[in-house]
């Protein structure tokens, strides 16, 4: 802001002062503000949870079976390169709190470089489950064809891409809002003093963490038997497990 | 702006504790098929995660030191959801069409099949006529 | 604060110097409501005409002037322009915008920019909903409920309205979201939760359903979107899964969605009240509370549209106990409207003729409501005319009418002038005898079995709908002649100075009318409770200057 904002003071009949709390530079509102949309957005992968136990309780082997048949390494590999990811965007805040700009973005980056990891990742994933005939309106997912699988595995992929696809949105809009965030920096618009901006983001990349905590044992590990020395020998194509 | 004197060195040490907790317990994650609560897997995997999740919001999200209106909404919302999940339970558990809807599946026992913990199969036998049962209104 | 600062900073991009652009890039609270107010009336005229050719079809049984899709295609274009377009965003977005900041003694909304964009956000989504009439495939043919499997068979253009109904959403949750932490962050010093005027408690709780309901419907219609152009399967019985679970997920929004259309709509009732009693209201705590467990018991009642579609008896008891519940608080605030009145001295100026109206009307609608919230009895009167008639005296004649209440109420706060009161009265009668002609004799056909949505019908229901026509010949005289009557006052009406009707909450106080875009001079200090009268008159008096107590 070019002006700082100086906020105005009401005065009580007995003549005492009390400041008013105005829109410009409120950094608990800003804190609430994001906080109440973090909300919306836990609502709504709430919602989606809630559908995939509904289908869950009606086909608890074909959920087995399915969950069976993912990758457990790539996709612990993502939870572990999410984890340090959450891990680098807090450090950044704290350095831009204490006031270490270049440390914070240097945070920044890594943050964005683990994310971009986690796509890539994320992109191999799906085009095994491709090349295996599991996609969306393809093969075993559509109904009629010779290897179309039973109703629910059918479901339960369909959440699978649905799930993963929003959150995987959700992190590139994160990755945009790092990208954002570093030219404001830059601009000089986020500092030590006015770090609400930051905060929020990595709030938002906490969020985004939080829920592949959760999505990842829905629908990695419920079908899991234990590590095999199977799930170490794939790493790249050839991905689905036990096919 | 204000900001109270930070310890950073105390902040950092929380922020890796936190990231040892956090990689314990995905580790965790992954043997506790193989080792413990095998016979409910699903039990199991979602306290992980609650813990997981519960940990993250603490401490690096801040909730710990956050205001009580944040708090009040976040259990609201645990609520109206706890009551999502009841409602909707009942109504599938008491869902007194089973037998003729096409969707719920027929059970036919077959031998133990290799996951163990599940003895029944549940590939829904072709039902040639449709969702009567259920009105679309 | 300096003028210049305020100037610099009143638009979202830049420093026009054109009028036009400084409007576009407003971001001041009460020029983005009077635009909202604008746009959103406009399409609720196009969903009136819409509603009259259905009226105008249904005169006769069989075909007359449309066919049976095109008038499949024109209540549903009629549902999602009122509800979506028109009465979710509604009083909030409006009155909200414009009132609210100004009654808690506040600058602006918490974040004037995101304000800015929501305003937007819905264009965008308005546009996007009424793309789809220019398209060849046409709007879509669902109902404004889309349930599923027709809307994920249908050939017409339902993804439109899937997108729009998501992007409105989106700006429903963000204006909650604002106003949320306006409401927690920016009244005046001293203003305690008990010292806010009613109508920023019913913004208040309805701004709790705006932010935690409205995702439920975001994420149904992606999935809707899903479903129908990815084929993931859930609501479609073909790969599993369960149409029902569409209608259970699409409700749990829609049913509290009801409740955050008329939560503004009782906040406007309890401000005008007191005003023409010249009385304090009675019961001020039970009326807040009951705003805030309407809004939290709310989220507990969807089910009472799914009885008929094949829920467990067990769930449909649930159900119904707890939508028996929430008609308690709002009869809780009815008895506290009359209680305020009883001993007052009345003055019937126009708002006071909508609220007095209201009264009736939403009477009418509630208890109805509470009829086929009876499981036995809604088996019978589920989708017929009974319930377009009960939803219509709720949200038309509870809504709406109390939204035009407050638009007379607030008419001089925001222009300045007054409307020719005479004027006035006349389109309210008009209106309300033509609602009701219109809307009662649908709760006779509806019991004898008249089925909604529905283009053809047995003649034994005619003469419900020729009635129907008539009122409906007359609803809309007196709702055109009510918007000739604003424009007219605001042209060339009487100037109304800052406090016309001698009310006591913190809008009136102003330094001039309309408002300075700085809101009040000097923001005071509140040591008083909302509507203190005393002998019919005002306690607390303000020097405009200095904003200090005078009393």
């Amino acid at each position: 802001m070019s002006h700082e904002y100086v906020p105005e003071i009401a005065v009580d009949r007995e003549g005492n002062e009390h400041e008013v709390q105005g829109w410009q530079d409120d950094f608990y509102g800003g804190k609430l503000g994001f906080w109440l949309f973090m909300f919306t957005e836990v609502l709504m992968f709430g919602a989606m949870f809630m559908v995939l136990a509904y289908y869950n309780t009606l086909h608890p082997q074909d959920f087995l079976d399915a969950s069976a048949s993912l990758n457990r390494l790539l996709g612990g590999t993502n939870t572990v390169i999410l984890l340090v990811s959450a891990l680098t965007m807090g450090l950044g805040l704290l350095k831009m709190r204490v006031g270490d700009v270049k440390g914070a973005k240097l945070m920044i980056v890594a943050t964005i470089i683990l994310a971009t990891a986690f796509l890539v990742i994320k992109g191999f994933e799906w085009n095994a489950e491709y090349k295996h005939g599991v996609f969306l309106l393809h093969d075993k997912l559509l109904v009629g064809t010779p290897d179309s699988l039973p109703f629910g595995q059918k479901l339960f992929f369909g959440m699978y891409f649905t799930m993963t696809g929003l959150h995987g949105f959700h992190i590139m809009i994160g990755i945009g809002l790092m990208i954002w965030l570093l030219k404001r920096i830059n601009a000089g618009k986020v500092s030590q003093d006015h770090h609400i901006l930051f905060w929020n983001i990595a709030l938002y990349w906490d969020i985004v963490h939080l829920i592949w905590v959760f999505v990842f044992p829905y629908y990695y590990m419920i079908g899991a038997d234990g590590i095999q020395m199977s799930d170490f020998s794939m790493i790249f194509g050839g991905a689905t497990n036990g096919h | 702006m204000a900001t109270k004197t930070i310890d950073y060195k105390k902040e950092r040490a929380g922020y890796y504790k936190i990231l040892v907790g956090l990689l314990l317990l995905t580790a965790v994650t992954f043997i506790q098929p193989g080792l413990f609560m095998q016979e409910s897997t699903f039990l199991a995997q979602m306290l992980i995660a609650v813990v997981k999740g519960w940990m993250i919001l603490m401490f690096y999200m801040h909730l710990k030191g956050e205001s009580l209106i944040i708090w009040m909404t976040g259990f609201s919302l645990f609520i109206v959801f706890t009551f999502f999940a009841i409602v909707v339970g009942i109504d599938v558990q008491k869902f007194q069409y089973k037998d003729e809807s096409h969707i719920t599946p027929k059970y036919v026992p077959v031998k133990a099949a290799e996951h163990g913990s599940e003895a029944h199969s549940t590939h829904s036998k072709a039902v040639e006529h449709d969702s009567a049962a259920h009105s679309t209104h | 604060m300096s003028k210049s600062y305020f100037d610099e900073t009143h638009c979202a991009i830049g420093h026009p110097k054109s009028t036009f652009m400084q409007w576009m890039l407003t971001i001041d609270h009460k020029r983005i409501g009077l635009m909202y107010a604008a746009v959103m009336f406009t399409f609720f005229f196009v969903a009136v005409s819409t509603a009259f050719l259905m009226r105008l079809e249904l005169l006769a049984p069989g075909s007359q002037y449309i066919d049976g899709d095109t008038f499949n295609q024109a209540f549903t274009l009629h549902g999602v322009i009122m509800i979506f377009l028109f009465i979710i965003p509604g009083v909030p977005a409006v009155l909200g915008n414009i009132v609210m900041p100004l009654m808690i003694g506040a600058k602006d909304v918490s974040f004037p920019r995101l304000n800015w964009f929501t305003f937007w956000l819905y264009i965008t989504g308005t546009i996007v909903a009424l793309a789809s009439l220019f398209t060849d495939a046409g709007f879509a043919d669902t109902g404004w409920t889309f349930y599923a499997p027709y809307s994920i068979n249908t050939s017409t253009n339902v993804i439109f309205t899937l997108v729009a109904a998501f992007i409105l959403g989106m700006a429903s949750i963000l204006t909650g979201l604002n106003f949320l932490v306006t409401i927690h962050r920016l009244r005046a010093p001293g203003m305690t939760f008990w010292k806010m005027p009613l109508f920023v408690w019913g913004i208040y709780a309805t701004a709790w359903i705006q932010l935690l309901a409205t995702p439920v419907v975001g994420i149904t219609l992606v999935l809707a979107i899903m479903e129908k152009y990815f084929g993931i399967g859930i609501f479609d019985p073909a790969k599993g899964g369960d149409p029902v679970l569409f209608e259970h997920l699409f409700w749990i929004y829609s049913h509290p969605a009801v409740y955050l259309m008329i939560l503004p709509a009782f906040g406007i009732m309890s401000e005008i009240i007191p005003v023409f009693s010249r009385r304090e209201i009675f019961g001020y705590r039970a009326i807040a509370l009951s705003s805030a467990s309407i809004a939290g018991i709310g989220y507990l009642v969807w089910g009472h549209h799914l009885y008929t579609s094949g829920m467990a008896d067990t769930a449909k008891v649930i159900f119904s106990f707890l939508t028996f519940f929430v008609a308690i608080p709002t009869g809780i605030k009815f008895y506290d409207w009359v209680a305020t009145m009883y001993k007052g001295k009345i003055i019937l100026s126009t708002p006071m003729l909508w609220a007095l109206g209201t009264i009736i009307t939403f009477t009418i609608g509630g208890l109805t409501g509470v009829t086929i919230a009876m499981i036995g009895v809604d088996i019978h009167l589920q989708d017929t005319y009974y319930t377009v008639a009960h939803f219509h005296y709720a949200m038309l004649g509870g809504v709406v009418f109390l939204f035009f209440a407050g638009l007379h109420y607030w008419f001089p706060l925001v222009s300045g002038k007054m409307y020719n009161e005479t004027q006035a009265k006349i389109a309210f009668y008009l209106q309300f005898v033509g609602f009701n002609l219109l809307w009662f004799p649908m709760f006779i056909a509806g019991y004898y079995g008249m089925p909604r949505r529905y283009f053809d019908y047995l003649p034994e229901f005619q003469i419900y709908h020729q009635v129907s026509f008539v009122g409906a010949v007359i609803f809309i005289t007196g709702l055109t002649y009510m918007f000739v009557v604003f424009f007219k006052g605001w042209r060339s009406g009487e100037p109304s100075g800052t406090n016309p009707w001698n009310a006591t909450t913190l809008e009136w106080h102003m330094p001039s009318s309309p408002p300075p875009l700085e809101n009040h001079s000097k923001v005071p200090y509140v040591d008083f409770n909302p509507y203190e009268y005393h002998h019919g008159e005002p306690v607390v008096k303000f020097d405009y200057e200095t904003m200090k107590r005078i009393d």
